[in-house]
C-alpha cells in the first residue's frame, strides 16, 4: 500500500512535467469560448488562420463565460476571444483583469440594448411603459447574470417601467421568442447585442436609450494568460493584428446558422473570399 | 437586522484564495494524472470498432440481466452510433466510470464507519444533506484553479453530488443486518473485522449496490452541468445544441444520456440482486 502511494505521488510529479514539455515543443494552444454565435464565428476564423497559416494546433473548449475568465486567469487555457468590454464583462474584468493580458479589440462598435422589430412604432425606452399592453408586459431577456441583464434591470428602474417584467432565459430562448413574434407580426422587446445574426435575419432596431443605461459602444477583446506572448510570440502577434467589422462577422454567423455545417470550414470559406484581410492580419508576423 | 452582515461571502472567497494559492500545484498535479488516465481510457475505447463494443456490452447485459435488456442495449447503442454520438458517449461513460469509482472508494468506508461509530454518523450525515442540496454551480467555477478546465473539475463536482447515496445506503445496509446474526457471530468469537467482512458486508450487499446504482444515475444527471466547464461528452452536445437553439439536436444528444442511463441502471441493479 505504501509503495502504491509512493508510485502514485511520483507519477503525479513526473507526468505533468512530461506533458508540460510536450506542450512547449509543439505549437499547441488551447482557447476557451462561449457558444455565442459571434464568439463561435470569431474563434473559428482565428483557428483557421493559426492552423493553416501559422502551423499551430488549436484546441477549442466550449464553456460558460465565468469559466472562460477563470480558466485563463489560472493559466489553465491560453485565452479566449470574446471579452465584452468595458461594460458587459465588467464584473469578470474586475475579478480577473490583473491576472490576464489584454491583446486588444478584435471588433469595435459592438453594442448592447433593447431591440424591437422595425414595425414596432415606438423609438425609445421612454415610450415602453405607455405601451406595456402591446408588449404583453414582458421584456425577453437572456441568461441571468449576464452584463446585459444587469443593465436591463437598471433600465427597468431608471425608466420606471412599472408595468413591465424582465424575463430570464438564454440567447436561444430570446431568439426563438423574437422569431415567433416576427412571424406573427407581434410587438416584442428583447435584450439584444451587436454583432448578432438576428440583425441579418430580421429587420430590427435598437430602442433609444436617452439615459444611456446601456453605456456607449462596446469592444470585443482577445484575452490571454500571463506568459502567452512569450511562449507563442507568433500567435500573439497575429491575435493582436486581428480586427474585423460587425458586418464581416455577421457574414460568417449567417453561414454558421445552416444546420450541420462545419464551423471551421465556414471560416475557411470566408477567408478564401477575403485574402486581403488574411494578409493584413499576418503583416509583421514572423513565419 | 442587516446592519451587520455575517461575512460568509468574504470568508469563503478568502478561503478559496488561500487554498488555491497554497494547494493548487498539488491538486493540479493530481488532476493532470487523472486527465491522462481518462484520456487513456477514452482513446483506448475509441480504438475498438463501435460494433465490437456494442456486441460485447449487449452480451454482458444478457448474461447479467436479461434478454430484454440485452436487446435494448444493442439497439440503443446502435442508435447512438447512428446519430454520430459515439465519441461523446464514450467520453461521458469514462466520466461516469471515474466519478463512480471515486465516489465508491470514499463512500464505502465512510458508510461502514458511520454504521459502526455513532460519532462518525453524527458528523457525516448532516454534511451529506449539504452536499446533495448545495447547487453544483456554486463550486463548479471555483474548482477551476484547482483542477483546471475539463473533465477533472467535472468529476470533482460530480463526486460531491453523487456520493451521498453510496454512503447512506452502505450505512443503512449494515444497520439493517438482523441483530440475531451479529450476535451469533459474536457468540462464535468473531473479531470485529471478521464480523464485518463475513457477516455484515455480504448481507448488506444488495443495499450497497443500490447505493452504487444511485451514484451512477446521479453522475449521469450531472453531465450537462459539467459541460459548462468543458467536460465534453454528451452533456457538451446537449448544452451546445441548446445554446445554439437546435432543439432537435439537443433532444438527440439527451436521448443518448437516457439510453446510457438505462443500460447502466439495469446492469448494475442485476449485479446487486444476483451476487448475493
Amino acid at each position: 500500500m505504501k509503495k502504491l502511494l509512493f508510485a502514485f505521488i511520483a507519477a503525479c510529479l513526473i507526468l505533468p512535467s512530461l506533458a508540460g514539455q510536450a506542450l512547449a515543443d509543439d505549437k499547441k494552444i488551447e482557447f476557451a469560448y462561449v457558444e455565442w454565435d459571434s464568439s463561435v464565428a470569431t474563434i473559428n476564423v482565428m483557428k483557421a488562420i493559426l492552423e493553416d497559416e501559422l502551423g499551430y494546433k488549436m484546441k477549442l473548449t466550449s464553456v460558460a463565460a465565468a469559466a472562460m475568465w477563470q480558466a485563463t486567469a489560472s493559466g489553465d487555457v491560453d485565452g479566449f476571444a470574446c471579452a465584452w468590454l468595458p461594460a458587459t464583462h465588467a464584473d469578470y474584468y474586475k475579478a480577473f483583469g490583473k491576472k490576464v493580458v489584454d491583446l486588444g479589440a478584435s471588433l469595435n462598435g459592438a453594442k448592447i440594448g433593447w431591440v424591437v422589430p422595425t414595425y414596432v412604432t415606438i423609438d425609445s425606452i421612454e415610450q415602453v411603459n405607455a405601451n406595456a399592453d402591446k408588449f404583453d408586459g414582458k421584456v425577453i431577456g437572456i441568461d441571468p447574470g449576464a452584463g446585459l441583464m444587469r443593465a436591463s434591470e437598471e433600465a427597468m428602474k431608471e425608466y420606471d417601467l412599472k408595468d413591465m417584467k424582465l424575463l430570464e432565459g438564454s440567447d436561444a430562448t430570446m431568439t426563438a421568442a423574437l422569431g415567433d413574434a416576427v412571424k406573427n407580426n407581434k410587438w416584442i422587446i428583447v435584450t439584444g447585442w451587436t454583432p448578432h445574426w438576428m440583425f441579418a435575419t430580421w429587420d430590427l432596431k435598437y430602442l433609444k436609450d436617452p439615459k444611456s443605461v446601456f453605456g456607449g459602444e462596446e469592444s470585443v477583446h482577445t484575452i490571454v494568460r500571463e506568459g502567452f506572448e512569450k511562449d507563442h510570440p507568433e500567435a500573439a502577434a497575429f491575435l493582436k493584428n486581428f480586427h474585423w467589422t460587425a458586418k464581416e462577422e455577421a457574414q460568417v454567423m449567417v453561414a454558421n446558422r445552416k444546420q450541420g455545417s462545419d464551423l471551421l470550414e465556414n471560416a475557411r470559406a470566408w477567408l478564401k473570399e477575403h485574402p486581403e484581410r488574411v494578409q493584413e492580419w499576418l503583416k509583421g508576423v514572423k513565419k | 437586522m442587516t446592519d451587520y452582515r455575517i461575512p460568509i461571502a468574504e470568508t469563503v472567497r478568502g478561503t478559496i484564495d488561500f487554498l488555491s494559492d497554497n494547494f493548487a500545484p498539488l491538486t493540479k498535479a493530481v488532476s493532470s494524472v487523472m486527465e491522462t488516465l481518462i484520456e487513456f481510457l477514452v482513446e483506448g475505447l475509441l480504438q475498438v470498432h463501435p460494433l465490437i463494443i456494442i456486441v460485447v456490452v449487449a452480451l454482458i447485459a444478457w448474461r447479467v440481466a436479461s434478454r430484454g435488456v440485452a436487446l435494448f442495449t444493442f439497439f440503443g447503442l446502435l442508435l447512438i452510433w447512428n446519430q454520430n454520438l459515439w465519441e461523446p458517449t464514450v467520453e461521458t461513460l469514462a466520466l461516469v466510470v471515474f466519478a463512480t469509482a471515486i465516489a465508491v472508494l470514499i463512500g464505502l468506508p465512510l458508510g461502514i464507519l458511520s454504521a459502526i461509530y455513532k460519532g462518525v454518523y453524527r458528523v457525516v450525515f448532516p454534511i451529506l444533506d449539504f452536499m446533495q442540496t448545495m447547487p453544483a454551480f456554486v463550486y463548479l467555477i471555483p474548482a477551476i484553479p484547482f483542477f483546471g478546465l475539463g473533465p477533472v473539475s467535472a468529476i470533482f463536482s460530480t463526486v460531491i453530488f453523487a456520493m451521498p447515496p453510496a454512503i447512506r445506503l452502505t450505512c443503512l445496509g449494515i444497520k439493517q443486518v438482523p441483530e440475531s446474526l451479529t450476535e451469533a457471530a459474536d457468540a462464535f468469537g468473531a473479531t470485529k473485522s471478521q464480523k464485518l467482512l463475513k457477516v455484515q458486508l455480504p448481507l448488506a450487499g444488495p443495499t450497497i449496490m443500490a447505493g452504487v446504482n444511485q451514484t451512477i444515475m446521479l453522475s449521469l444527471s450531472m453531465v450537462v452541468i459539467a459541460a459548462m466547464i468543458g467536460a465534453g461528452g454528451l452533456g457538451s452536445e446537449v448544452w451546445k445544441a441548446i445554446q445554439r437553439f437546435q432543439p432537435g439536436q439537443g433532444f438527440a444528444a439527451g436521448l443518448g444520456v437516457v439510453i446510457l442511463a438505462i443500460i447502466l441502471d439495469r446492469i448494475t441493479q442485476q449485479v446487486g440482486a444476483k451476487n448475493y
